[in-house]
This record gives C-alpha cells, sequence and structure tokens, in this order.
C-alpha cells in the first residue's frame, strides 16, 4: 500500500517546519501512550491474578462457613438457630469512593468495621459453633466486596486498555508515518526545485555565451 | 499520491485528550500519613476535581513500617514516575522516609539518586500490590 502524504496547500519551507514540529508532537505523545498502555497492561494482569486468587479464597471461605452453619445447625436446631439469626440481622456500611490507576477511573469499596463485636444473638443461648459461623460469614463478606471492586476494575482497565491501544496503532501505523511521508515528499520537492533551478540557470547560460 | 487522512481532526483531538488525561488524576495536595489516619474516609483531591479514597487496611500497614515522627514526613499518594519511552518506573521521594518505605516493602536496601528510586517490574508489581491506593502513577513527558 502506497504512503500517505497528507494533502498540503502549498510545498513550502514553512509547511515543512510545521510537519516537523507535528511529527515531533506525535512521537512524544507516542511515547506517553506506550508506557500508559504498557502500566494498564501491567495492572490488569495484576488485578486478573489477585481476582483469581480473591475467588479461590472465597470459595474455601465458603466452604468453611458452611461446614460451620451446619455444625451449628446441627446443635441447636434449626427452629432455634433461625430464631436466634432473626435477632443477629444488622445494617452493612461500605465506604465507597474510586482511585485512579493512568487515568482510569476505578472504584474503591471498603467494608466499614463494626462497632463493637455485638452481633446480636443471646450469647447464653448459642454455642461457640454459632459464633464461629458468624465470624467466618463476616469474612466472606468482606471477601465478597474485595472481589466486587477487583472485578469492575478489571472490566474498566480492559476496556481503556483496547481505547488506548487504538490511539497508539493509529499514532504508530498512520499519523507518524504519514507525517514522515509527508516530510520525505517536501524534501524531494525541494530537490527537485533546486534541479530545475540548476539546469534553468546552466540554459541561461549557455544562451548568454551564444550572445 | 496526496490526499487528506481521514478523521485526522478527530485523531488529533484524541492525542490532546490523552495527554490531558494522562496526568489528571495526581493529587493537587498530598497529605501526611497521620492526617490520614486520622481522618474518617482518608482522601486527597484530584486535579480533575475528583477524590482519591485511600484504604485504611493500606495506611495502617504504612504506619506500622515507620515511626510516628516519619508519619508525619510521609505524604501521600507517593508518586511513581514513569519515564517517556523507557518504561521505566521511578519512586519520587521527598524525602528520606520515602526511602525506608521502599526499603520496607521490597524488604532490600535502595539508594535514592537525584531523589528518585528507580523500580523494575518485578519490583513494582511488588508495590502496586501491597500500595494499590497509595501509590499513583504520573506520567513525565520527558524523554
Amino acid at each position: 500500500m502506497p504512503q500517505q502524504v497528507i494533502k498540503l496547500v502549498r510545498p513550502t519551507k514553512i509547511e515543512l517546519i510545521k510537519l516537523r514540529r507535528r511529527l515531533a508532537l506525535a512521537s512524544r505523545i507516542q511515547k506517553i501512550v506506550k508506557d500508559r498502555v504498557l502500566i494498564l497492561i501491567l495492572e490488569f494482569l495484576q488485578i486478573a491474578r489477585q481476582t483469581v486468587e480473591i475467588k479461590r479464597q472465597l470459595l474455601a471461605e465458603f466452604a468453611g462457613t458452611y461446614k460451620a452453619l451446619s455444625l451449628a445447625a446441627g446443635y441447636h436446631g434449626y427452629i432455634a438457630l433461625e430464631k436466634e439469626l432473626v435477632a443477629s440481622e444488622r445494617e452493612l456500611g461500605i465506604a465507597a469512593g474510586s482511585r485512579n490507576v493512568a487515568g482510569v477511573r476505578i472504584p474503591a469499596f471498603e467494608l466499614k468495621e463494626a462497632q463493637g463485636v455485638v452481633r446480636g444473638y443471646s450469647l447464653v443461648d448459642t454455642s461457640s459453633w454459632l459464633d464461629q459461623a458468624a465470624q467466618l460469614s463476616e469474612k466472606c463478606l468482606e471477601t465478597i466486596v474485595e472481589l466486587a471492586e477487583l472485578q469492575r476494575s478489571l472490566e474498566l482497565l480492559g476496556r481503556e486498555i483496547s481505547r488506548t491501544k487504538r490511539i497508539l496503532n493509529a499514532l504508530e501505523y498512520l499519523i507518524i508515518p504519514s507525517l514522515q511521508a509527508t516530510i520525505k515528499y517536501l524534501y524531494m520537492k525541494f530537490e527537485e526545485r533546486d534541479r530545475e533551478e540548476k539546469s534553468r540557470l546552466k540554459r541561461v547560460k549557455v544562451l548568454l555565451e551564444r550572445r | 499520491m496526496v490526499s487528506e487522512l481521514p478523521y485526522e481532526r478527530l485523531l488529533q483531538e484524541c492525542l490532546k485528550d490523552e495527554l490531558r488525561v494522562v496526568n489528571a488524576h495526581l493529587p493537587s495536595k498530598q497529605k501526611p500519613l497521620s492526617v490520614l489516619l486520622a481522618e474518617e474516609y482518608p482522601h486527597v483531591l484530584c486535579r480533575d476535581g475528583s477524590m482519591h479514597l485511600f484504604k485504611r487496611k493500606e495506611l495502617k500497614y504504612l504506619a506500622g513500617l515507620i515511626d510516628n515522627d516519619e508519619q508525619q514526613a510521609l505524604l501521600l499518594p507517593m508518586l511513581l514516575e514513569v519515564n517517556g519511552g523507557r518504561g521505566e518506573v521511578a519512586v519520587i521521594c521527598q524525602g528520606e522516609v520515602e526511602g525506608k518505605v521502599m526499603a520496607k516493602v521490597l524488604d532490600m536496601p535502595v539508594t535514592p539518586r537525584q531523589k528518585r528510586i528507580v523500580l523494575y517490574k518485578p519490583q513494582l508489581a511488588l508495590v502496586r500490590k501491597l500500595l494499590r491506593t497509595t501509590t499513583q502513577y504520573l506520567f513525565s513527558p520527558k524523554s
């Protein structure tokens, strides 16, 4: 495919200077965008690894919690356990904000620490099995919140990577080559003009000599 | 062949946005660790008007690495400077405390040169893993 050349009004030196400035700017932007893509990919991979880790951890925690809850249910009986757990319902506080990774705003969630350790159920009527189940459930909640943050981050970073890569490709394969081709074209034009000038001078010289 | 590039103006606009966006998230003012620890929702305001939230867990981790006096000297978020084209990342040190924190996080001695600690990619991954909200990238236009 022949290299495209930007349409110019006139092949002049001013135009050449402008183009060279544009090329320098485009190269600088390309470097920054390249760095940005590298950083975004690094972050994306790290978050992907963490997501897998957290998912595994969550599954293990779910299994542990289910086991502890089954033991508590076996010890107290379902009806008694349900009665105790109705009173233990409480509101969940999450501090939600955002953080910025290389220009991508991604969410940041943090589970608010509960004030005190009162879980709502009677400590006299229940056993330590229930305490253990409650403790494990709280840990599960923390992990769920963390996983939510990671998954959303992964989604947003992925989208940004593809967008930035498109810009980088446009710079690398379209803008910079076309600017270079245009600069080359201008140099060729100037050389051609020089050659024309030289041959014209020679011709004039010959004509003058003939007189 | 002489022709006008399709969408050239659009691309130019995109590029302008790119430069504007790339460092817009930097904090307008860094806060000391001791101040952030006392806040209910530890945060800093960014140059684009957004809010950068710190995780309390990370702040507590940092507080565990240094003593009380150093907590006042450590300004957060720490800036990780990405140098144009070379893919090199360096932590900007305003004092000695950043060096101490990095040495403890990386578990190796570090020497700041020209107020910078150069990080290699595996080290960067470790720093970002442990200090996800307390560090931020800064894209340097220097080439």
